[in-house]
């Protein structure tokens, strides 16, 4: 049995025990601890962690969630690591990201499926009341929930694009893939009144609110939505912090959430919007580029270091990070959420 | 980051004072950096309204805006790094504008108006980066080397006492209830905190000029309540849940809770309240709300378990936060001065929303076995048996009156507080307010000359009806303050107890114990000319301080 230490963002310990034959995340929840994580496949890198001491074994994962210099530089996976010592680590996320509880399994009904710009859906579900947790939708913006199916054979994660509610609403954007699982349910059979079982809120992409920097959000196609989510919530709470978004596309018609990004500005009378596409094939008046191209421009002139969000594909978060490094911003202020294709 | 405003500040054989990444109350070094311009800014507001004053022009906006920035920074209230960015920014404006009403006084009168330096001349930078490095010119130990620690001690008192003014006068002002004697002395203080006084002498007077404004504004915070809602009567709580929807509503802010009661009438939702609003159950106004269901928990220092078991939203209305925990963090609400970064703050005063999150949340899904407690012993409850207590007192029914009261914390040594209102003789009567009474007011004192032994008077708010009866049991009595027989046994953790401290020193009244331990920010050198001129002392063992109390009395 061997002590494992993990430190989280805002300075919490966290202590569980872990046999040698078990991965930490499965030992941690042995100890009633929940660490943030999503396929437990080491396919994602939602557990993804710093190594300070100790040893561990990884068993197989995806370069996608651990690339080859984050495992030099002491990352591990939760879902993949088993103790050979004792163990120091230390964790990207605060601990408000950890559940001392399972992560709720709750049933939510289809209450809106429409197209929103070339090939991105938006869905709409309504949480169904529950004597446990009620019908509200408690989460903390950028989290994320695991959808099944209605008729059990498939799962999925998707971020959630609005803000902590009460009366139970799930806004999600999803992007159509070509003989997805579960695109092929929402392309082909999806019906207003379906009901999917939700798992969630997971994820540890949240805001790092103790930090008072400036926030800039650099995103690409659906990776808009937990942006989205944490810019809605600076909205609702009248945040004054300063705060950017670069939202970015391959072509014009993929645009969507554009009267959503209109009604933040409103709320958030101080967010810069950057609409960014990469192959305009109209007239076009805003950025061409991508976002990190964007991001780079901008952060030659910026007065101080923002805190950076990056959403979207691997490439877009290597490539702003590399941007965010050059302009000097700390490795450690710069929070990202990968996703793939589903 | 330098701080020792609170009982619980770091000690070590170095000395006192959370100088790390964060204190003990939880606050980060960038929000106490900031809290401290902050209140450098309000200094110059203040040498500028100060010096209006004495011309007769006055900005009662900007006094409003001082007494909230003072209540912001008292500990356990505000931990959001931006909203200080924000109020830094108002203050400046605000000096902008006091500056501008004090010179056009100054010239109206024929006067040159004076050029000040110090906090009248400091400008806030304009990112986070340059503020912060600002943060050494507003320390509140800053030029220690030449004023000296004694002089700096009696500084931090004057500050930390401003700061429970400050709340008090802002809670009576929410109500209505403003005092300009009260706002003159502020700005008076305010002022001289921006001069580089050193004459300990003088800043001990300024100390208890600010105990003097404190009693007015717990008079005024006594009229508002009482105003606005009557007179505490002798009430029956239910502290055990009942099954149903439901809300708690924590702090002192009796406004907030009358309007979270008026936005949950007839929608089928408890509430209940938590820690200081426990008092609330008292006034008839408030208690005439039958959804008003009973009293949750503890004193503040256990939120963090208490509020992780409530089933519903909780509203944090003032003093005392802690870090809201993940497992509630997105069902908790602040109010008011109060604020935590990423928690939902209502500044409206529109309390629909935390309506909306009890319905859609579990409640409580069974009665627990009822449990009751009485409470609601304010002035007029305790003078209108005063015949009964002075007979009680002549026949020697009471021998002695002992007010057990104010903060509770954290510490170990806080248990002396539980041990002494039970080893306090069946023949004394207890008095007590403030959250330092969960220590112990579930216990069964039973009766005395057909009174309870304890009486609840309410919150830390409420030393005003303390004072009161003591006042009118001497005249009854014919006799000082100083000679009744009661003790004043006062467990302090935050600025509104300096504060309070402050007045019972401005008003004479002497032998008070303070604990679990002295304020950090009293140096040797003072504390001595608080046991000479006051008879101040620490508290020590809780048998032997009753004998000494008792013996004293004989």
């Amino acid at each position: 049995m061997y002590k494992v230490s993990l430190l989280t963002r805002d300075g919490a310990t966290i202590a569980f025990d872990a046999e040698p034959s078990d991965t930490l995340l499965d030992a941690a929840e042995r100890a009633s601890i929940y660490l943030p994580s999503s396929c437990r496949e080491g396919g994602c890198g939602a557990c993804r962690v710093s190594r300070e001491s100790g040893d561990v074994e990884l068993m197989a994962y995806s370069s996608v969630a651990l690339s080859e210099d984050e495992r030099m530089a002491g990352d591990i996976l939760l879902c993949r690591a088993q103790p050979r010592s004792d163990l120091a680590l230390r964790a990207p996320f605060d601990e408000a990201a950890v559940g001392f509880a399972p992560v709720p399994k709750r049933r939510a009904t289809l209450v809106a499926i429409e197209p929103v710009g070339s090939g991105t859906l938006r869905l709409q579900l309504q949480y169904k009341d529950d004597p446990t947790f009620g019908r509200a939708a408690q989460f903390t913006a950028g989290q994320f929930i695991e959808l099944t199916l209605p008729d059990g054979s498939s799962k999925r994660s998707y971020s959630l694009a609005n803000a902590p509610n009460w009366d139970g609403t799930l806004e999600l954007f999803i992007r159509l893939q070509p003989h997805g699982a579960f695109s092929d349910y929402l392309r082909d059979r999806a019906a207003i009144g379906d009901t999917l079982l939700v798992r969630g809120p997971q994820g540890q992409f949240t805001l790092d609110e103790a930090s008072a920097a400036p926030r800039w959000f650099v995103v690409g196609g659906t990776g808009l939505a937990p942006a989205l989510s944490m810019l809605r919530q600076m909205g609702e709470f009248a945040d004054p912090r300063s705060c950017r978004l670069f939202f970015g596309v391959n072509k014009v018609d993929e645009l969507f959430a554009l009267d959503a990004i209109d009604s933040l500005k409103a709320a958030l009378p101080q967010l810069v919007v950057t609409l960014c596409v990469w192959k305009p094939e109209k007239e076009w008046r805003e950025f061409t580029g991508t976002p990190v191209e964007a991001l780079a421009q901008a952060l030659l002139t910026a007065p101080e270091r923002p805190d950076i969000y990056v959403c979207g594909p691997p490439a877009l978060i290597a490539a702003a990070e590399e941007a965010g490094r050059s302009a000097g911003v700390p490795h450690d202020r710069i929070f990202s959420e990968k996703f793939t294709a589903a | 980051m330098f701080c020792y405003q609170c009982e619980q500040t770091y000690r070590s054989d170095e000395g006192a004072g959370c100088a790390g990444a964060k204190g003990m109350c939880g606050k980060d070094a960038t929000t106490a950096d900031l809290q401290d311009i902050l209140l450098y800014v309000c200094e110059g507001v203040g040498q500028y309204l100060h010096r209006a004053r004495l011309l007769g022009a006055t900005d009662i906006e900007a006094d409003r805006f001082i007494l909230f920035a003072f209540f912001t920074t008292l500990t356990n209230v505000n931990f959001n790094a931006a909203k200080f960015v924000e109020m830094i920014q108002q203050a400046s404006q605000i000096r902008d504008r006091a500056k501008a009403l004090y010179e056009d006084a100054a010239r109206a009168a024929g006067k040159t108006p004076e050029t000040l330096s110090g906090p009248a001349a400091f400008a806030p930078a304009d990112t986070m980066a340059k503020l912060l490095a600002q943060a050494s010119e507003a320390a509140v130990r800053k030029d220690a080397a030449i004023l000296g620690e004694d002089a700096v001690g009696a500084r931090a008192l004057i500050l930390y006492g401003l700061k429970g003014v400050c709340a008090y006068a802002h809670h009576a002002r929410v109500l209505g209830e403003e005092r300009d004697a009260i706002y003159a002395t502020v700005e008076h203080a305010l002022d001289m905190l921006a001069r580089e006084e050193r004459d300990v002498a003088t800043l001990l007077d300024e100390a208890l000029a600010l105990g003097r404004a404190n009693f007015l504004a717990m008079e005024a915070l006594d009229a508002a309540n009482t105003g606005a809602f009557g007179a505490p009567t002798p009430t029956s709580v239910r502290v055990t849940p009942i099954k149903g929807k439901a809300i708690l509503v924590s702090g002192h802010d009796l406004k907030d809770l009358h309007a979270i009661l008026e936005a949950t009438k007839d929608k089928g939702i408890n509430v209940y309240t938590h820690g200081e609003m426990l008092p609330a159950h008292s006034y008839p106004k408030l208690k005439a709300y039958p959804h008003l269901a009973g009293n949750y928990g503890g004193a503040w220092q256990d939120q963090q378990k208490e509020f992780a078991e409530f089933p519903g939203p909780i509203v944090m209305t003032s003093n005392c936060l802690i870090e809201p925990q993940p497992r509630y963090r997105g069902r908790i609400f602040t109010a008011g001065p109060v604020g935590w970064a990423g928690v939902r703050h209502i500044a409206d005063e529109n309390f629909a929303i935390v309506a909306q999150a009890a319905q859609a949340l579990p409640g409580f899904t069974e009665d627990a076995p009822e449990h009751t407690i009485t409470i609601g012993f304010g002035r007029e409850a305790v003078l209108g048996v005063a015949d009964k207590v002075i007979d009680a007192v002549k026949s020697g029914a009471i021998r002695h009156f002992f007010l057990v009261g104010g903060c509770d914390g954290a510490a170990p040594g806080r248990n002396y507080y539980t041990d002494f209102a039970d080893e306090a003789p069946k023949d004394t009567l207890i008095l007590t307010l403030g959250c330092g009474k969960y220590r112990f007011n579930k216990h069964d004192f039973g009766t005395i000359g057909g009174l309870p032994r304890l009486l609840d008077m309410g919150q830390c708010n409420d030393a005003y009806s303390a004072l009161v009866v003591a006042t009118k049991l001497a005249e009854a009595f014919g006799v000082g303050v100083n000679e009744l027989p009661l003790s004043l046994i006062v467990s302090w953790f935050e600025q509104k107890a300096a504060a309070v401290l402050l007045t019972l020193l401005a008003l004479g009244v002497r032998n008070v114990r303070i604990g679990p331990t002295l304020p950090a920010f009293l140096t040797p050198a003072l504390v001595d000319v608080l046991v000479e001129k006051f008879g101040v002392q620490p508290v020590g063992d809780a048998k032997s301080d009753i004998a000494a109390s008792l013996a004293r009395a004989a």
